[in-house]
């Protein structure tokens, strides 16, 4: 009898985040299906094959997709929208109060344009801080990474966005310039503005993460 | 047989699982192969539909999940429906009744 744990580990290991409860529940649902297989008359090895191609290929993507959505969308609300605008607000109010303070600040540059130092070294605790208020709701892992990744998900889609209405209305070869600079004076710099942004938040949760497994461990 | 389009088999797989389930406590593979044998192979449930929903009808409180040691020693994970599951199957079965009298009207199709 093949060692059904041994498998679904190996071919679900993107299911991580995923309890080892779940892992013998696809198990024992392989081995039920081999086992009706072979008392069918099937062979050993055309058993296995057509029992391990459950989890295999088109399938295997499609058991990882419906996981994570219905991870992700379980409680989405008070779990990872909530979260987020908080998020979003903390890291938007600390930089309009440091502004406002006249604080001199070193500039990181970027990709087309430039953002404070001072700025990125907060974006870490507001993604923790998405990452806590998550979990306090009952939030999974996979939900508190959201919670601290949807402000820049969703800038990145509104600068994806300009830039998809601003090629479709200016429709010549200068585009890109033409959509930047507009991008620049409203205060928004593509691209790094929302791909280092949700680095910098991610790596926030990762840490609130860290330091709540080790409290409850302690 | 004629195969049944993904999203009225998704639409109508909590109401066959509930159904099931309202008989007796069933673990995942024999909820799928049930649901396979009474359908004659027209709905038919793989792992990557039949355990997220399962775990979303859990999560929903509509049933509960225990590990139970079989005689063959084995353990499987019994789904058995709640009181609050069993208070869905009605409007469930009334939503899905409405449909099809819907249907009927409109496409003039009869129920064997």
């Amino acid at each position: 009898m093949p060692d059904w744990k041994q498998i679904v580990r190996r071919k679900v290991r993107v299911l991580g985040i995923c309890s080892p409860e779940f892992t013998e529940e696809l198990a024992a649902h392989l081995e039920d299906t081999y086992e009706a297989l072979r008392c069918e008359g099937l062979q050993a090895e055309v058993a296995f094959e057509h029992t391990v191609g459950q989890i295999e290929g088109r399938c295997r993507v499609w058991l990882v997709m419906r996981f994570l959505q219905e991870e992700l969308m379980s409680g989405f609300i008070p779990k990872v929208a909530v979260p987020a605008l908080l998020t979003s607000a903390a890291a938007c109010f600390s930089h309009r109060a440091l502004e406002l303070d006249h604080i001199p600040h070193r500039v990181i540059w970027l990709v087309g344009g430039q953002l404070p130092l001072w700025w990125w070294c907060l974006l870490p605790i507001c993604g923790a801080l998405g990452a806590l208020l998550s979990q306090r709701k009952g939030g999974s892992r996979l939900q508190g990474m959201a919670a601290s990744l949807l402000p820049s998900a969703i800038l990145c889609s509104l600068v994806l966005l300009i830039f998809v209405v601003g090629f479709t209305m200016s429709g010549f070869v200068n585009h890109y310039q033409l959509v930047s600079a507009r991008l620049e004076s409203l205060g928004i710099v593509p691209p790094g503005f929302g791909l280092v942004p949700a680095a910098f938040s991610l790596l926030g949760a990762g840490i609130a993460e860290v330091s709540t497994k080790t409290s409850r461990l302690a | 047989m004629a195969s049944v389009n993904a999203q009225i088999k998704r639409g109508s797989a909590e109401l066959a699982v509930l159904t099931l389930l309202a008989e007796h406590p069933l673990h995942g593979y024999e909820i799928a192969k049930q649901i396979e044998e009474q359908t004659g192979g027209v709905l038919r449930f793989d792992m990557a539909s039949l355990y997220p929903m399962l775990h979303r009808l859990e999560r929903k409180s509509w049933v509960n999940a225990q590990w139970q040691t079989l005689p063959n020693g084995r353990r499987r994970r019994c789904y058995r429906l709640t009181a609050s599951g069993r208070t869905q199957i009605a409007p469930l079965r009334a939503q899905w009744r409405a449909f099809f009298q819907a249907l009927q009207r409109v496409t003039g199709f009869q129920n064997a």
